[in-house]
């Protein structure tokens, strides 16, 4: 399952009346949206929309049915078991070492400032500024232990940019924290406070 | 030979300000509450302003800030003499008079040979210039995070003894925290504030830090860094700044700590720079 379809079930299951709206249907052959709205007291275009919902996902199925020449739908359940499965592992950003590569320094007049932790060689947060005038916002990132290590061994604006990978050896950083220092360093390119250079 | 100077020339006058000061206030209290009583408020600021080098002395161990503590305590007590001599109207003796004029020639002298010989002034100064001694390069590239320098092998008994070194040749203030020691380098006329807490955070001013891993780490205020007549590569001379100090910690532990204030003697600042 996709998280999109997971986020539409999870959105559908935390109403309010979501067990009571299951429970007629798991008991029901079929029932149309004004029975399931006068059962329970709900508006009948919150119990529609709920159950159009499950339609697109595919848990009912609907069928029209004619009563004084006004048609209308009958929902029926399809499914008595909901699972929910998201691989995780699909919105993980593998790292190459193509990546690791990258030669990055601080931006001269970046115009973010770093706030230095008082026990010792790590940044603790960065701020950053966007927008301009009466726009402009003061942006804070509370930065992980690893990424405050990171960005402490950051090359200064003007000295030789350094490729990730070496500012993660000499922070004394695992290959295996690369994919938050690359979510780190991908977010401060974006916000202009790191240069980056191709391999040399 | 002549020597090129890096940093801007010194204009700051805060350090003169204060004794100075205390003429103007003197001649208000005395117009407004007669000579009398504005000796009396002269000695009492004299006395306030020799607490803060026992104050000096108590945080550096710097012998020579006592000294000046005990010369203003003299002082003081002579302005108190001189008023109640105007008060009753007696007279003091010949051998009196030689006795406290001889004793204030001889503790003046004392302390012109202490202030000549820069053993009060703060080095802050020199260090800077000895910084930006071997950086050529200009660029700029200012920022304010710090840079780590390198390590260094000594273990932290050994950067304990070289930082009471430091504080006590006014080269630099310590702060010490479990893991690390960090030294503040500070220019004649800023010691006020920064003793007084009124400077802000330390971590905001220039600085190197050693951890207890040896790690040594710098930061240049920005202040600092415009104080420097060129915009010189800032990579750099937070390198070469870690570097003096490194220089200067292994002088110390090879017992030659006299070379490094004969490194900053060399530079001929003057001694209210």
């Amino acid at each position: 399952m996709d998280f999109r379809s997971a986020a539409k079930y999870a959105s559908l299951l935390s109403k309010a009346y979501a067990e009571d709206i299951f429970a007629l249907l798991v008991n029901y052959q079929a029932i149309s949206a004004s029975e399931v709205a006068a059962r329970l007291d709900l508006h009948i275009k919150t119990a529609q929309d709920f159950l159009e919902s499950l339609a697109q996902l595919g848990i009912l199925s609907k069928e029209e049915v004619l009563e004084k020449k006004r048609p209308y739908y009958r929902y029926i359940l399809q499914q008595t078991r909901i699972l929910i499965d998201i691989d995780l592992s699909q919105i993980k950003r593998e790292q190459t070492q193509n990546s690791l590569s990258l030669r990055i320094r601080e931006k001269e007049n970046a115009g973010a400032r770093f706030s230095v932790a008082r026990s010792g060689a790590t940044i603790t947060n960065v701020t950053i500024w966007t927008g301009a005038g009466r726009e402009r916002e003061e942006r804070k990132i509370k930065l992980t232990p690893w990424q405050g290590k990171f960005l402490y061994y950051l090359p200064f604006p003007k000295a030789t940019p350094l490729s990730v990978g070496e500012i993660m050896q000499k922070a004394g950083i695992d290959e295996d924290q690369a994919s938050e220092i690359m979510d780190i360093v991908q977010f401060l390119e974006k916000y202009a406070v790191i240069e980056t250079s191709p391999e040399d | 030979m002549s020597l090129v100077r890096k940093l801007n020339p010194d204009r700051n006058i805060t350090g003169a300000l204060i004794p100075l000061a205390m003429i103007p206030i003197f001649g208000i209290a005395s117009l407004i509450f007669g000579l009398t009583t504005g000796l009396i408020i002269l000695a009492v600021i004299v006395w306030v302003v020799s607490c803060f080098y026992l104050y000096v002395f108590a945080y550096t161990r710097n012998l020579p800030h006592l000294y000046v503590f005990a010369y203003g305590v003299f002082v003081g007590c002579l302005f108190t003499l001189l008023r109640t001599y105007i008060l009753t109207g007696k007279e003091e003796t010949v051998e009196l008079g030689l006795a406290i004029f001889s004793s204030w020639f001889f503790l003046g002298f004392v302390l012109l040979y202490l202030a000549l010989t820069r053993k009060l002034k703060w080095r802050g100064r020199e260090v800077f210039e000895l910084a930006g001694e071997s950086v050529e390069e200009t660029g700029n590239g200012y920022t304010s995070r710090p840079r780590p320098i390198g390590k260094v092998a000594y273990n932290p008994k050994q950067i304990r003894q070289f930082t009471h070194f430091c504080a006590r040749n006014l080269i630099a203030l310590p702060y010490t925290t479990s893991k690390n020691i960090t030294l503040v380098p500070i220019k004649m006329g800023d010691e006020f504030g920064r003793l007084l807490g009124l400077s802000g955070d330390y971590l905001d001013a220039t600085w190197v830090n050693f951890d207890d891993q040896g790690e040594v780490s710098v930061h240049i205020s920005q202040k600092d860094y415009l104080d420097y007549r060129e915009s010189l590569s800032f990579d750099q001379l937070c390198a070469s700044f870690g570097q003096v100090f490194i220089d200067f910690l292994e002088l110390h532990s090879k017992g030659e700590g006299v070379r490094v204030i004969d490194r900053m003697d060399d530079l001929r600042i003057g001694i209210f720079s």
